[in-house]
């Protein structure tokens, strides 16, 4: 599947479209972002499928933006599957990156895939390789609709009491980019204690990814107490597609609604 | 320009947790969890999501400190380890070896660790040695 | 948008096991100060009728 990959990649290179390219890289077993910049570097180029379809990914993006601020005049092509592009979206109406300094290098998701995340739409626009895989149906959400107030109330408490608060969620997000973070404010969220405020802290998390989440699912996958926070998120993108008819990363002008202070 | 994650092992505890410590054009800027490492499978601790916060930090130590009149001052490494050893041999003498106690750290090396228990037996002469992951 | 903000979080509260009606949303200017009484007493009345949060004793626990 990289072949058509590196070689869209090694064209962009080669004729100074980009200065660089970011991607991932596989040595000796192990998947890691990296910055190809040279031609010969791209027979190491990895779509981060290691066992599983999907199973090595990382937040491109927020690496991006990183790189994008210390080198603004600069082009770089970036690897990005259907969720990377409603990322990449986003953060250009947020101003965080440069859509005239950004080459999408699109890769579509295979079926296993794009069941297991419930993927709205499993492929960018800008598809390179890989499959125009189906919107797949989503069970999670339904699951905990079905539960009546009790139940959902001792599912969620439960599920937050194995909260370390690692920030691991909050670190791996593409789309975190705050200079100060809600849920490090301590008139917020106490200090000292584990499981932080419960449900407090992830209330607040979960508010905050209204506009801003692309339910990539990094965020449970960074859990080490395996909480389903990717359900919560989904839940609140359901919520704001019915009741403020916005669907995150899918417009390209349309700003969040909570973007919007007033009005 | 360079940008490039690599791979290592947490120095904190003894979990061994695999990350990418992220270097943009040679600085250390961000650590991010090891999708591909056994141990941790893309999680991390909140130590480890911090690493790169201790190692740039401008409240690390750039030279030894020595006291002096109650206050600590810096000091060169010859007069630090002069006046470690100085003391260390003197209260040795006058208290007994099992009055010194020493601490490793999970932030060395197996190797440095061992050499300091090998001090503190043998040279000292005291099994005072423990570690801060006991705690 | 205010409002709309207050009906999202009543269906995130909802969706976490927390009772809605345990959020009241109403306009009150400040020269309506009766209103404003009437609508928090009510609200007490409301409050008490459903009960102590749960989250409290869990906190308690």
């Amino acid at each position: 599947m990289s072949q058509k990959i590196r070689q869209y990649v090694h064209q962009l290179l080669s004729e100074g479209k980009i200065k660089a390219f970011l991607g991932l890289r596989e040595e000796n077993g192990h998947i890691m972002p990296h910055l190809f910049c040279e031609p010969q570097e791209l027979e190491q180029i990895s779509l981060g499928d290691r066992k599983e379809p999907g199973d090595a990914r990382y937040p491109l993006n927020q690496l991006l933006i990183r790189l994008a601020r210390e080198h603004p005049d600069d082009t770089f092509a970036v690897l990005t599957r259907g969720c990377d592009e409603r990322g990449l979206k986003e953060l250009f109406k947020w101003n965080q990156l440069n859509e005239e300094r950004v080459v999408p290098v699109g890769v579509g998701c295979p079926d296993d895939l794009a069941r297991a995340c419930e993927c709205e739409k499993p492929f960018p626009d800008c598809l390179i390789d890989g499959p125009q895989g189906q919107k797949a149906d989503s069970e999670k959400v339904a699951r905990i609709d079905g539960m009546d107030l009790e139940g959902r109330l001792k599912f969620w408490m439960g599920e937050f009491d194995r909260c370390i608060k690692c920030f691991g969620c909050r670190n791996v997000c593409p789309m975190c980019f705050c200079n100060e973070c809600s849920i490090e404010e301590e008139s917020l969220v106490g200090k000292g204690e584990i499981p932080p405020d419960n449900p407090t802290f992830h209330l607040i998390r979960a508010v905050h990814m209204v506009g801003r989440c692309i339910d990539c699912g990094l965020c449970e996958e960074a859990c080490p107490a395996d909480i389903p926070l990717r359900t919560l998120y989904k839940k609140v993108a359901d919520i704001v597609s019915e009741e403020l008819g916005y669907r995150t990363g899918y417009s390209i002008e349309e700003k969040s609604p909570f973007n919007i202070i007033g009005g | 320009m360079e940008f490039k994650a690599v791979l290592t092992t947490c120095p904190y505890c003894g979990c061994g947790c695999g990350m990418l410590l992220q270097v943009l054009d040679g600085k250390l800027v961000a650590v991010l969890p090891s999708k591909t490492a056994p141990v941790n499978q893309g999680k991390l601790c909140v130590k480890g999501w911090t690493v790169h916060e201790f190692v740039t930090s401008p409240k690390r130590l750039t030279t030894p400190l020595v006291r002096k009149d109650g206050t600590l001052r810096e000091s060169s490494w010859d007069e630090a380890l002069d006046m470690a050893a100085m003391r260390l041999r003197e209260i040795k003498k006058e208290e007994g070896p099992d009055s010194i106690a020493i601490f490793a750290s999970a932030k060395c090396t197996n190797e440095e660790n061992y050499l300091l228990q090998k001090f503190c037996r043998v040279a000292i002469g005291t099994n005072n040695i423990d570690h801060c992951a006991r705690l | 948008m205010a409002e709309k903000r207050m009906t999202f979080l009543k269906k995130l509260m909802e969706f976490c096991g927390i009772n809605p009606d345990r959020l009241r949303v109403r306009w009150v200017s400040s020269s309506e100060a009766s209103e404003f009484v009437e609508e928090i007493s009510t609200f007490v009345e409301d409050i008490k009728k459903t009960g102590p949060n749960p989250l409290k004793a869990k906190e308690a626990a």
